[in-house]
């Protein structure tokens, strides 16, 4: 899943800036499950700035609202009449959400309430972890179905390097070395072998490199009569 | 209650306006001592400003 962090209140109050009539945006998807932007976050936000902006003497008028998926024009369609009737749109969708609206909604201010953070998962109730970096050439085949390039500081093909110790990277002994991971799941998986292939550099143009990245599957296409 | 505490905070009123008292439906002097403790508490942190600003715009 996308896993996004809350912006504090004194950041959120500040893009909302003067705007009278404000529509705090939730996401059903992602950003739900990872406590940041779902319908009870959306409800939250919502009631902290109606509170705090009352208490400096500055009254917003703010509504919640909550999409399955603020990524899909389909579902943004849902709240068109309410995105239109304010002043400013506070997304708590991931930044892909945030710009569906904008691009959805050409006349429409919006801005982010989440710092969108990285694609992982929850490793115990209230931790996630970052697991993949969109690299776009997936090699976790080669690894043992742990990634190199989003685990490993140094992204590393060929590791682990010299600053692996005890099981730990030098950036900081609470982070994993990517690499011990991968050789100890390969070692309990009789697989070792594997690490004998010495891995040439990788294609980074597949990954942000080779600039925003889009795919076009024409077997899925509509025909222009069809759209 | 922290949490709740901390968005109180964040929104400029005292996190102590809200706690939370385990007690079951048997303890009678537990209930008391609590009702007078924040009976106690609000009364020294004053009205909540916030409904003294509806007040306000009445």
């Amino acid at each position: 899943m996308i896993v996004a962090e809350q912006k504090s209140l004194e950041e959120i109050k500040k893009l909302v800036g003067n705007a009278k009539k404000v529509l705090v945006a939730g996401c059903g998807t992602c950003v739900t499950v990872c406590f940041a932007g779902g319908s009870r976050e959306a409800a939250i936000v919502s009631a902290e700035l109606r509170m705090s902006t009352k208490l400096a003497g500055d009254p917003k008028e703010v509504a919640d609202v909550t999409v399955q998926r603020q990524c899909e024009w389909e579902y943004l369609d849902e709240i068109a009449e309410q995105v239109q009737g304010v002043d400013v749109v506070l997304s708590l969708g991931c930044g892909v959400g945030v710009q569906a609206i904008a691009e959805h909604f050409p006349n429409v201010w919006v801005v982010p309430g989440l710092n969108t953070k990285f694609m992982g998962l929850p490793t115990e109730q209230g931790v996630w972890a970052e697991r993949c970096a969109a690299c776009g050439d997936c090699i976790l085949g080669l690894t043992g179905g742990i990634c190199p390039i989003a685990r490993c500081s140094k992204s590393l093909l060929n590791g682990p390097c010299g600053g692996s110790l005890d099981g730990h990277c030098e950036i900081n002994a609470e982070v994993p070395c990517g690499w011990q991971l991968i050789y100890d799941r390969l070692k309990s998986m009789g697989k070792l072998e594997v690490l004998m292939e010495i891995q040439a550099p990788k294609n980074w143009r597949t990954s942000r490199d080779g600039g925003p990245r889009k795919i076009v599957r024409e077997d899925l296409r509509l025909v222009s009569e069809e759209k | 209650m922290e949490y709740l505490q901390s968005l109180l905070k964040e929104i400029g009123l005292e996190p102590e306006r809200a706690r939370m008292f385990n007690l079951s439906a048997a303890m009678a002097g537990k209930f008391v001592e609590a009702a007078k403790e924040m009976t106690e508490k609000v009364t020294e942190l004053g009205p909540n400003p916030l409904k003294s600003k509806m007040k306000d715009e009445r």
